[in-house]
């Protein structure tokens, strides 16, 4: 019991620190107001293209899929910089030299960011309401925020996993962007996935977001939670799959770079 | 800046651009702005336009190639000195005879020609991968495009460098400014999609004639007598930057040793 | 004409403190601060951290606007005529920061060598004879990232001479080297001073400025308290002498013990890993012992030595004692 406290608490403070670190860079307004506005600048201009490639009437396609894409800015972005930020700050080796749960360390970084994430897409949606005519009358919507839950929780196991390369390499910005500007292809918020050549696809298929947001298209034109929910488990399946790879390489990049001697310079 | 400082010194702004490319070729951030972003970018506008046709093949290389160069200037040339101060060089730079707005434009101008390697990246990336033909329809009007595109991106960069520098409130806002000016500078969309009340906003933005000028010039959509004017508006917009960049060089260089905020904390 | 001349400079730095009730706190670096370097000089100047000397080189390369007062290097204006200043200054702020890691040592060089103006090929004929003068031969196409710290903190040295400044201002140039590359940093240093270069030399090793300077301004708290040469301040203690006792983990008590005897004008402390050295400044000389070991009855005490006083001990009586 004792032992579960201990780890529960870890926990929290990984969770906590993660984002205290993001406001030590950002003031609350600021991040707010980023939260707010920077989703709609990238959705704006994907549904601008969209609806200028395709025709007005697809909008919807163009909405849903880049409102649920949102959750890659803190599924990626946030995870693997709260994990990042350990190694540039010089704090990697002192957390490695605590005895701490690695399991609960490494996932209470993720935890708030799935909140975050989650929260990033319901504002999405809402300006897709507002501003783009998105119609959710026909929606389930508890449906739909439990994919949005899903969908970041999935999102975030790989950018923990995305995190781990960053301990290895030199230079997070440069893994975390490609990977999220890879997913706005991959993901087919963008692109129906039948346009790709098969070998895109079968990429598409194994990344996270691309069953959820399938998903809440089928939701927003009507369909009920029983008829995605083989969406929505394997999208569960996905992260959990990324989340478990993850964790076995945050592991075993401490006893590599633990042997090498290479905590602070690699 | 006073422009004739950019003659008087063109010794110094190239040997400046050509050291900032050398120092940059190692940064892996720089390689992913220039080179991964408007690849991807490329590629999913490429399959987004798709059904319009390849006659959309060279619109979406320029535009896509646009999008990098605005990354880049935005990223890159928009903490062009930020970065010098976190590195311990800012002091320096400042303390030495040459202007130093001269030493950020070298600096802008080995970023902002590196960015169109990203250009040449989609067009690449078209031509492969897509089996587009393309072929410039006006290639001499192009280059001179181009060449004016770049002084026009350098100097708009000169203006945000010292504006992240001294606000440093302004600087939290550099991930949200990077999607709305893809829009409103019309790199992979027409502006008219927008509604009317944004397009000042995009006439005031160097990017949108660059964009104008460019498209006009790869593709034959556009007269000579439009290609000029959007010259003109390149060229005015750059001397106007120019000009305002100078006083707030002036401006930063005495409120940094004023405030005493030219070395990091 | 004095190659740098000091009248009364002040500076003041605000600081903002509190993030969500945010107030201005104002906080005095240099407070009045004047004296003047010859042609050809090498002046030191002295003090504890905090003192304001860092704040004062800056203020004198152009690189901080007094609050008030002025000052002229080179018989220019640092404030008015910034520009022609930086034409003939040159300057070292210790660290190895402020070089481009990712460049080679002749990129960093050729790339200042540029922005001082100097004619390409000067600057081709003048980087290897740089090179050369610091020791880098053959080291100039490495990165600077691979450099050891002191490879670097010379590296500087060529930098700020790419142009030939007259007057050079360096802030603590030996600051975390070990003592072989300090020792060349200072041959180095006598170098430039062989070459008629005037040099403003700020360190916190006093026998360092023993050794190199010709006179020395001790300032402490924003202000001039003392300016000699080297033998002309040891004269302020010339009245002293100093008790060595080692010490083996000595307890405060006892050192305070110390401090108060009647004819104890100051005690200084210099730790060694598990010994510390203390240093009882006395005008009692000999005759102090007994009763300087009687005070540290109990502890565990090594080697004592009674020894005539250094620029050290003068500094120490200058800037308060408790060092």
């Amino acid at each position: 019991m004792h032992t579960l406290v201990v780890n529960i608490r870890l926990f929290w403070q990984g969770t906590l620190l993660s984002y205290i670190a993001l406001f030590h860079w950002l003031r609350p307004v600021t991040y707010t107001a980023s939260k707010i506005l920077m989703p709609l600048a990238q959705m704006m201009f994907f549904v601008l293209l969209g609806t200028y490639a395709t025709s007005a009437s697809n909008i919807n396609f163009y909405v849903i899929g880049n409102a649920v894409q949102i959750t890659a800015v803190s599924g990626i972005f946030g995870v693997t910089m709260s994990i990042g930020n350990d190694r540039s700050m010089g704090t990697l080796p002192y957390l490695f030299g605590t005895p701490a749960n690695r399991f609960a360390l490494f996932f209470g970084r993720a935890f708030m960011h799935v909140i975050d994430g989650a929260l990033g897409v319901v504002i999405a949606f809402m300006w897709g309401v507002l501003l783009f005519n998105l119609d959710l009358s026909n929606t389930d919507l508890s449906a739909l925020g439990l994919t949005i839950l899903v969908t970041t929780f999935s999102t975030c196991a790989l950018g923990l996993l995305m995190g781990c390369l960053s301990l290895i390499t030199a230079n997070v910005m440069f893994i975390n962007n490609t990977v999220y500007f890879l997913l706005l292809i991959f993901s087919g918020a963008n692109v129906a996935l039948d346009k790709f050549p098969l070998w895109m696809q079968t990429i598409s298929n194994l990344l996270p977001l691309t069953r959820g947001i399938a998903a809440s298209r089928l939701l927003v034109a009507g369909s009920s939670l029983e008829s995605i929910s083989p969406l929505l488990w394997q999208e569960l399946l996905i992260g959990v799959v990324y989340g478990i790879i993850g964790y076995f390489m945050f592991a075993a990049f401490e006893t590599v770079a633990k042997r090498r001697g290479t905590l602070e310079t690699v | 800046m006073n422009i004739l400082n950019l003659f008087r010194y063109w010794r110094t702004v190239l040997t400046v651009g050509q050291i900032t490319l050398t120092n940059l070729m190692n940064d892996g951030f720089i390689l992913f702005a220039v080179f991964f972003q408007p690849m991807i970018i490329a590629l999913l506008a490429l399959f987004m336009l798709k059904d319009k046709g390849a006659d959309y093949g060279l619109f979406v290389v320029v535009g896509s190639g646009l999008t990098g160069l605005w990354s880049s200037l935005l990223f890159i040339s928009g903490n062009s000195i930020n970065d010098e101060r976190w590195n311990g060089t800012l002091e320096s730079l400042v303390a030495v005879p040459i202007p130093f707005e001269v030493i950020v434009f070298g600096k802008n101008l080995a970023h902002v020609a590196q960015s169109i390697l990203s250009m040449l990246v989609a067009y690449v990336l078209a031509a492969l991968f897509f089996g587009y033909s393309l072929t410039l329809s006006q290639p001499f009007l192009f280059v001179i495009s181009l060449a004016l595109t770049v002084f026009a991106f350098v100097s708009f960069g000169l203006l945000i460098a010292p504006i992240f520098v001294m606000y440093r409130s302004v600087q939290q806002w550099q991930n949200a400014m990077e999607f709305p000016v893809y829009i409103l500078a019309g790199f992979l969309f027409p502006i008219l999609l927008l509604p009317d009340w944004t397009t000042p906003l995009s006439y005031i933005l160097p990017p949108y004639w660059a964009a104008v000028a460019l498209h006009g010039t790869s593709t034959t959509t556009l007269p000579l007598n439009g290609i000029l004017f959007a010259w003109a508006m390149m060229i005015l917009l750059s001397v106007i930057d120019l000009v305002v960049a100078s006083r707030l060089f002036t401006y930063m260089l005495y409120k940094v040793r004023v405030d005493a905020t030219l070395e990091m904390e | 004409m004095d190659a740098i001349e000091v009248n009364h400079l002040h500076r003041v730095y605000r600081a903002v403190i509190g993030v969500i009730r945010r107030s201005i706190k104002e906080v005095v670096a240099v407070g009045d601060i004047s004296f003047a370097v010859g042609q050809g000089e090498l002046f030191g100047l002295l003090g504890p951290n905090g003192a304001g000397k860092t704040t004062t080189v800056k203020m004198l390369t152009t690189l901080l606007i007094p609050t008030s007062g002025d000052a002229r290097v080179g018989g220019f204006d640092v404030v008015k005529q910034a520009n022609e200043v930086r034409k003939r200054i040159g300057f070292i702020f210790g660290g190895e920061r402020g070089l481009y890691w990712r460049l080679s040592g002749n990129d960093n060089l050729r790339y200042f060598a540029s922005l001082y103006g100097v004619d390409p090929d000067i600057s081709k004929k003048r980087i290897p004879a740089l090179l050369e003068m610091v020791g880098l031969t053959g080291r100039g196409n490495e990165k600077v990232g691979g450099y050891s710290r002191g490879m670097k903190q010379r590296l500087h040295v060529a930098r700020t001479l790419l142009h030939d400044p007259d007057i050079l201002f360096l802030d603590e140039p030996t600051i975390g080297l070990d003592p072989v590359g300090a020792r060349e940093f200072r041959q180095v240093i006598l170098d430039l001073q062989s070459q008629k270069k005037t040099i403003l030399l700020t360190t916190h090793y006093m026998f360092e400025a023993d050794m190199l300077c010709n006179r020395i301004a001790v300032i402490n708290q924003g202000g001039v308290i003392a300016l000699d040469t080297p033998s002309g301040l040891k004269k302020h203690v010339s009245d002293l002498s100093v008790v060595e006792v080692e010490t083996f983990g000595a307890a405060s008590e006892a050192i305070e013990k110390v401090r108060a005897l009647s004819f104890v004008d100051s005690v200084s402390i210099e730790e060694h890993d598990q010994r510390q050295l203390l240093m009882v400044q006395t005008q009692r000389g000999a005759e102090a012992v007994p009763e300087v070991l009687a005070a540290l009855d109990g502890q565990r005490l090594g080697r004592v030595v009674v020894r005539e006083p250094t620029l050290e001990d003068a500094y120490v009586r200058l800037v308060g004692g408790n060092a």
